[in-house]
């Protein structure tokens, strides 16, 4: 008996140590994450592979209207979007696409959204190598800031991030409402619109389960029960009394479920099954062919310089000198300093002002072809994890380069191929 | 509550009275009662979400042809199970108004404290289906009937047939048309519209799709009753699933 006693503490005591531990290590794991947590800053973009950001969706002149908003306030976020004609093999194409915001929850509200002319709450179809306008009207809701993306999702292929500015809200959420008109004229509030009533309906019939069970547990409860039936006297259990109780239920609950059917068919008496589809035909933007021609000839990735080297063939058939002035790809911008001057508003994390060089910087004159070497050196390349690209399965860059003549006139082209990666600081192209 | 110790309970000589043993009946029945409650809670909650998933979270997927297959199928799972255990053990009538109460509590609480109080997505955007007066009809036609079999057929019919007229006095009220920019949307896409999803494009949603358009604009009664013809499959299957599940193995104490 004694050993049995002392056997028994010596399990007790073991036990004790084991839950002691476990705590112990929570405690530890609370401590040192717990401190170093900080509030989500985006939305996901930087962990999608490189490859996928550079090569899918080239953005840009992305603005959005204000930075600084009142509940009920409304913004604007335009911009345009390349789809880039190297698409990658491994990601759909995006004949179905749907144009989005990334957002930590509805904190601004979608009002509209537009791809050039036509209204898209639903989905659309892009063709890959055209260019798209669009813009999304929003509305702020919860007070706080929030980091504010454009995004394009691609049935099959997932979201695919835009840039994305720093949004702050003030005022409160309670302050909040969404009027809409319905087409019979009444005007509605969308933002509490039905709420009493689903709760009312939902309470009503969870209230009437709860009576429901705690009848029948109330009379004989579980263990009784389990008695009776495993004495062969389950059949007692359910007499005629209480199947006439049962019925009576029943009847009661498929009369109200008529009642209520039938007074929501007298109060909505016209509506409609929901809405979908598919628009296609949406048309690109429509300005004049580039006067410029941009041939690939090879590039290189410097992962410890975070620098891509690209050595392009530039033909400019247009009648000005142009300059090379911006290399834009997954969002990021980097500009030759040489060109621009003043720094463009655009959110500093995704702006390399001085991040672009080229190797001969005079002005490429009409007609005429040059070779050049482009350097595109900033850390933000690698902050963003571009420089992952010498890890992914398909270590092809895309993006675009804008060219600048003296009147001001830019002049787009696409630029993407394989690149080698280099691993250490100083190796040639 | 009331408890009788006329089939022979072990009351023996363990208790100091009837009343002390009573007592300890009844305090186990509850306990039994809340952790029965709790267990099927979550194990439904995570069956249902998974199966049922974004038709049962949002408003805009609430539509008129696969929501009303996909969701009574789904549900039909645990109903069953817990019928059969419920019914087989206790001759209680309570089994599938206890799991489709467990489950809308389980809702209730995520839609409000998860969808509402950390994303802040608006209820109307994503309350979930009503579904206990299919519960009451389910434990009433078993226990009126007092079979299985018939409970199948006719119960699980009946649970396909009842699940879109009990939500529509919910639903009804966002189906009203509207209007933005010249595209023409009912309340409830429009409400999937504003309030944004990052990760729920317009595409995924499953609105009508397929090839069932020969009954015209009256789709629902079709899905209704091919979902009760699925349902009272599924039933036939998860009866005995529960019912295995509610099995006590014991080792005997020479083996161990």
């Amino acid at each position: 008996m004694k050993s049995l006693n002392l056997r028994s503490m010596a399990k007790g005591a073991t036990a004790r140590v084991v839950r002691l531990w476990i705590f112990g290590l929570a405690v530890a794991g609370a401590l040192t994450t717990l401190p170093a947590a900080t509030p989500a800053a985006a939305h996901g973009e930087r962990s999608q592979q490189a490859f996928l950001r550079m090569r899918t969706l080239n953005w840009y002149d992305v603005k959005w209207s204000k930075t600084e908003l009142n509940v009920n306030d409304e913004m604007e976020l335009t911009g345009k979007v390349h789809v880039f004609s190297g698409w990658p093999q491994a990601v759909a194409r995006p004949g179905e696409s749907f144009l989005n915001v990334g957002e930590p929850g509805p904190v601004l509200i979608r009002k509209s959204a537009f791809v050039g002319e036509v209204p898209v709450p639903r989905t659309f179809s892009m063709d890959v190598g055209k260019d798209y306008e669009y813009k999304i009207v929003l509305k702020a809701r919860r007070q706080g800031r929030y980091h504010v993306h454009v995004q394009i999702n691609v049935k099959d292929g997932g979201p695919i991030v835009g840039p994305g500015q720093w949004i702050t809200i003030k005022g409160d959420m309670k302050d909040f409402t969404n009027p809409v008109t319905l087409l019979e004229g009444s005007t509605i509030d969308l933002e509490t619109y039905g709420i009493t009533w689903t709760y009312i309906y939902h309470f009503f019939w969870m209230a009437a389960a709860t009576a429901w069970i705690l009848y029948w547990f109330m009379t004989k409860g579980i263990i009784v029960r389990y008695w009776q039936v495993k004495a062969g006297k389950g059949r007692e259990l359910i007499g005629q009394d209480e199947k006439r109780i049962g019925a009576i239920t029943l009847a009661a609950v498929l009369l109200a479920v008529l009642v209520f059917y039938a007074a929501a068919n007298r109060e909505f008496p016209r509506t409609l099954p929901m809405q979908a589809g598919l628009l296609t035909g949406i048309s690109p933007i429509d300005e004049p062919r580039s006067t410029v021609a941009v041939q690939f000839k090879g590039g290189s990735y410097t992962v410890p310089g975070r620098e891509l080297r690209i050595r392009a063939k530039v033909t400019n058939n247009g009648k000005e000198p142009i300059r090379l002035g911006e290399f834009t790809s997954a969002g990021l911008r980097f500009l030759n300093p040489e060109v621009f001057t003043t720094r463009p508003d655009f959110p500093d994390y995704l702006l390399a002002d001085r991040g672009l060089s080229v190797s001969d910087l005079n002005p490429i004159a009409p007609g005429e072809t040059r070779d050049l070497e482009v350097i595109v050196q900033d850390a933000r390349f690698d902050i963003e994890r571009l420089s992952d690209l010498a890890y992914d399965t398909d270590s092809q860059f895309g993006g675009l380069l804008f060219f600048f003549s003296p009147s001001g006139e830019r002049q787009r082209a696409e630029i993407g191929g394989p690149v080698i990666p280099k691993f250490q600081a100083g190796a040639s192209l | 509550m009331s408890a009788s110790t006329e089939t022979g309970s072990p009351a023996g000589k363990t208790w100091k009275s009837k009343e002390e043993f009573l007592g300890c009946v009844i305090l186990t029945d509850w306990i039994l009662l809340v952790i029965l409650f709790a267990v099927l809670l979550g194990s439904f909650h995570i069956h249902y979400m998974l199966l049922a998933g974004d038709w049962d979270f949002w408003i805009d997927f609430k539509d008129r042809r696969m929501w009303p297959t996909v969701t009574p199928i789904v549900a039909m799972c645990f109903a069953a199970a817990a019928q059969s255990f419920f019914w087989t053990r206790f001759r209680l009538p309570i089994g599938a108004t206890t799991v489709v109460l467990a489950l809308l509590i389980g809702e209730w609480i995520n839609r409000y404290d998860n969808f509402w109080g950390w994303t802040f997505f608006p209820i109307n955007l994503v309350f979930p289906s009503a579904l206990i007066p299919m519960g009451f009809w389910l434990d009433i036609v078993l226990m009126i009937s007092g079979s299985w079999l018939v409970t199948a057929l006719l119960g699980g019919l009946g649970w396909g047939l009842l699940f879109y007229p009990i939500n529509w006095p919910v639903l009804a009220q966002y189906h009203q048309a509207t209007e933005i920019d010249g595209v023409l949307l009912t309340l409830a896409d429009l409400i999937g519209f504003n309030y944004v999803r990052t990760g729920t494009p317009e595409y995924i949603r499953m609105v009508e799709r397929g090839t069932l358009r020969t009954f015209g604009k009256d789709v629902v009664p079709v899905a209704a009753f091919f979902s009760g013809f699925i349902s009272m499959l599924v039933y036939f299957l998860w009866w005995n699933m529960g019912k295995w599940f509610s099995t006590t193995k014991y080792i005997e104490i020479e083996e161990v």
